[in-house]
């Protein structure tokens, strides 16, 4: 531990350039703070709403409560063409509102077609359609399809409007499209009631613009929270007609479904985590003001400061 | 505790990269060789079956009449990786021009008419659609938002009177902008980092539900 409290400079991602003659105090202990004990903070905040659940309020917001409601909208036998657009690296996020989403579609008696845009979705959206189609009891091939990942995204959004058929003409299993019963009399955004992208990047736009301005294809989407605030432009001007954001968008949906999973698990470290990062912003804000109003952050010194910093 | 080989290396690997918090260290970076390692794998192997197995060879041969046409798209897959050769690296071009012409020709209307034509009719008639007093208001923010954003970044004027005002408006509506976006992204980050937690504490410890 005495090394985290006195690290050498430059040996941690991060760690503080610690001025030998820097501020004294409190102000001088926030100023050399290693960076490590934020990072130890963090895993803290996160760990112990997991292990001692705190249930909090989910307040459910209008894009969500609109996602619902086109969902719930569908009738059984209505198709979907469901898009698993994102990789490994987000199934954090994403994870949970595709599962809560192809539950309550099997639920509801809904055909999916499924594929992604991407070849490292391949693995993650055949599991997770698998899993949910074992769950309800569906049946390859008449319940759900399984399509795959077709090379250039944009090439693939626009030829479905043509043909599903041509654009894909086998699934991911090497099948013959042609073949597969689902998809006998499904071929077109035309006869598709909802496209849903859960999307990890814009695809859920380019969706918007591909299949919705130019084939008139009703859709909503999931997205990664740093995704989400690009999604509200298209919302607002009803391209998307609903959608999830995030973790929580994930956890208002578990919510409405009344089907608490990992999303409405995940906001209690969720909370915890952004009480944090609140803290240490204003700290941080504090303290930088505080230095500055007693000169300790000046001209010279603060250009020290940052150029040992640098090297 | 999982008795699953897989689960421990999983759990092992994430641990090895959350050492990198700690310091820089060869377990950090063998998990970081191995991802790459892995990934680049992967991605060939999912390309290849993706690109060239299911859109060409399959098709072929189950009907080589009708589908004959997939050569061309074969060959100037083909041509691509020409771009290794100096000496055959110009017949890179004919792939790429073709499919810059292609997709400028297809992309240009359709995020024309999405992101620029639909989004100006969706926030002038915001007002018109709102439905109450609150959306009302909301509604002429959101317009008064946007122009004064779009003065802010006209720069033929000297951005003083008026056009200063509004200008100075539109700032404030970019940081609100920039403050959603950076409390979104904090709110991704945290979930990935959930995530991680979920799976040692539930998959691989079994500590929790």
């Amino acid at each position: 531990m005495s090394e985290i409290q006195r690290p050498a400079p430059g040996s941690a991602p991060g760690s503080a350039p610690g001025p030998a003659s820097g501020p004294r105090g409190s102000l001088g202990v926030l100023a050399a703070l290693d960076r490590r004990w934020i990072y130890l903070a963090m895993a803290l905040a996160v760990a112990i709403p997991m292990l001692a659940p705190v249930r909090l309020p989910i307040v459910i917001s209008k894009e969500v409560e609109a996602f619902h409601r086109e969902i719930e909208a569908l009738a059984p036998g209505d198709q979907v063409l469901f898009s698993f657009d994102y990789e490994p690296d987000v199934m954090a996020e994403l994870d949970p509102m595709t599962e809560a989403i192809l539950d309550r579609l099997f639920a509801k008696g809904i055909q999916v077609i499924a594929m992604t845009n991407y070849a490292g979705g391949v693995g993650i959206g055949q599991a997770r359609l698998e899993a949910a189609a074992r769950r309800h009891g569906k049946t390859y091939g008449t319940d759900y399809v399984f399509l795959g990942y077709n090379p250039d995204w944009s090439g693939t959004m626009l030829r479905l409007g043509e043909s599903i058929k041509a654009t894909f003409p086998v699934d991911q299993f090497g099948r013959p499209t042609a073949e597969i019963p689902l998809l006998a009399t499904c071929d077109a955004y035309r006869d598709i009631e909802l496209l849903v992208s859960i999307a990890g990047s814009q695809l859920s736009e380019f969706w918007a613009a591909y299949a919705g301005a130019r084939y008139g294809q009703r859709m909503v989407s999931g997205n990664t929270a740093i995704q989400a605030i690009f999604i509200y432009p298209f919302y607002q001007s009803g391209q998307i007609k609903g959608f999830l954001g995030g973790l929580k968008g994930a956890a208002e949906y578990e919510t409405l479904i009344e089907r608490p999973a990992f999303g409405v698990r995940g906001m209690g470290s969720q909370s915890a985590g952004h009480l944090l990062i609140v803290a240490l912003v204003i700290a941080g804000n504090v303290g930088y003001f505080l230095m500055r109003r007693k000169g300790l952050l000046q001209g010279n010194r603060l250009r020290a400061v940052e150029r040992k910093g640098r090297s | 505790m999982s008795h699953d080989p897989s689960v421990w290396v999983t759990a092992l690997l994430t641990l090895a990269i959350f050492s990198f918090l700690y310091r820089e260290n060869r377990i950090f970076r063998f998990a970081e060789h191995l991802l790459v390692g892995v990934s680049a794998g992967y991605y060939v192997v999912q390309y290849f079956y993706s690109g060239v197995i299911k859109k060409m060879v399959i098709p072929m041969s189950q009907d080589l009449g009708a589908n004959w046409v997939l050569l061309f798209g074969g060959l100037f897959g083909v041509l691509m990786f020409t771009r290794l050769s100096r000496r055959y690296g110009w017949a890179a071009r004919y792939p790429i021009a073709f499919y810059v012409a292609a997709g400028a020709g297809y992309f240009i209307p359709s995020i024309l008419e999405a992101n620029v034509l639909k989004q100006i009719g969706g926030t002038l008639t915001a007002p018109a659609a709102a439905a109450s007093p609150a959306a009302m208001i909301s509604a002429f923010v959101l317009v008064a938002g946007v122009i004064s954003c779009l003065i802010y970044f006209y720069f033929s004027v000297e951005h003083k009177g008026p056009v200063g005002t509004a200008s100075r408006i539109g700032i404030l509506f970019l940081m609100l902008g920039f403050g959603a976006s950076f409390g979104y992204t904090v709110m991704g980050r945290i979930t990935l980092l959930i995530g991680r937690f979920q799976f040692l504490f539930h998959d691989w410890l079994g500590w929790i539900g």
